[in-house]
């Protein structure tokens, strides 16, 4: 378990390099390019650098097992996320739902 | 059987030993040994917040569908110069609790303590930025309970708004609670560090709340995009104001 200290921390400033430049594309995004497309553009990003924390930040790089339970989670929490979204485009109390609109 | 502890020194692991009925030994498999479970357990632990933050997300992304331009008008209002503060300072600290952990694992153990507490530093200056940025929307009347926030009233902001700042306190307020949380952690790491208990060769609570911080870093990658940068980019998003 006794680790190389030198030998790792260059792993972790490489990490904390790439994660700053993908911060800083974040906030350049809405004005240097595709402004229209921010919300996809900005979830891409966020993808990106969660993929990069949980590789190298949160060790998965090589954990068959619990790669496997968080790939899992995440199918769950994404399949409800397109359920969620193609019902709510056609959600037929809109117009009544306290939810969706004001009290009338 | 158990063994007495007291005769060894605090840093030495000493695994109990347990006698069958025919008088062989076997050595008790404690958590402190069982890395492989103390992890994995901990992974299933994180999952469940992963799906408690999921469903947020998804009651979120439902009220965008419905709400799309009062959401980019409200996400345009918020300080995107304070959530970029509060981004890079969480970043560094996941570098400091990750370097942290590696000192601990070489055997750096004061070094390790000094990166915990670097950690808990950065982890209270994300907490006062955010209290800078409530207290300026407080004082701007964009607050849970405030007129500006409730339908029904002159002051209302359009329905979409409310959902918006609803969803936008409610999921920043969980957040920092989080952070909170890291810290009491740090603190309990730091005090069983100090006892012994935690040690290079017995580090798996360092690993676990080091994996805690990454999560609650994970989750601010989303959250802070989600609330602070959907409205920065739309030419029909209103006018952009910092407060």
């Amino acid at each position: 378990m006794v680790t190389n200290y030198k030998a790792e921390k260059g792993g972790y400033y490489k990490v904390l390099f790439g994660l700053l430049a993908l911060t800083a594309l974040t906030f350049i995004q809405p004005t240097m390019f595709l402004p229209d497309m921010t919300f996809g553009l900005q979830m891409l990003i966020g993808t990106v650098k969660a993929w990069i924390i949980l590789m190298y930040y949160m060790h998965l790089k090589g954990e068959t097992l619990i790669g496997w339970t968080v790939i899992f989670a995440v199918f769950i929490v994404v399949f409800f996320f397109a359920i969620v979204i193609i019902d709510v485009n056609n959600f037929q109390y809109a117009d009544v739902s306290h939810i969706t609109s004001p009290a009338k | 059987m158990a063994h007495d502890s007291h005769e060894h020194d605090a840093h030495v692991y000493v695994p109990e030993i347990a006698i069958d009925r025919d008088g062989k030994e076997h050595v008790v498999q404690g958590w402190q040994g069982d890395y492989e479970g103390g992890k994995l357990g901990f992974w299933l632990f994180m999952l469940t917040e992963v799906l408690m933050f999921g469903a947020m997300f998804m009651v979120l992304t439902y009220y965008f569908t419905l709400h799309h331009q009062d959401f980019i008008n409200a996400s345009a209002g918020l300080n995107r110069v304070l959530g970029g503060v509060n981004t890079v300072v969480l970043l560094f600290s996941a570098l400091t609790m990750g370097l942290g952990l590696l000192k601990m694992r070489s055997g750096d153990v004061k070094g390790a303590k000094l990166m915990i507490w670097a950690t808990m530093l950065l982890a209270a200056v994300f907490l006062g930025v955010k209290a800078v940025e409530w207290t300026a929307e407080y004082h701007h009347g964009i607050f849970l309970g405030l007129d500006a926030l409730q339908s029904g009233n002159e002051h209302s902001k359009p329905f979409g708004e409310i959902l918006f700042f609803g969803m936008y306190f409610t999921m920043t307020g969980l957040h920092g609670f989080h952070i909170i949380i890291g810290i009491g952690l740090m603190l309990w790491l730091l005090k069983r560090i100090n006892s012994g208990k935690v040690t290079p060769e017995h580090n798996i609570l360092h690993f676990n709340i080091a994996l805690y911080w990454d999560l609650v870093h994970l989750i601010w990658v989303f959250v802070f995009p989600y609330f602070y940068m959907i409205g920065a980019g739309d030419i029909a998003g209103g006018v952009i104001h910092g407060h």
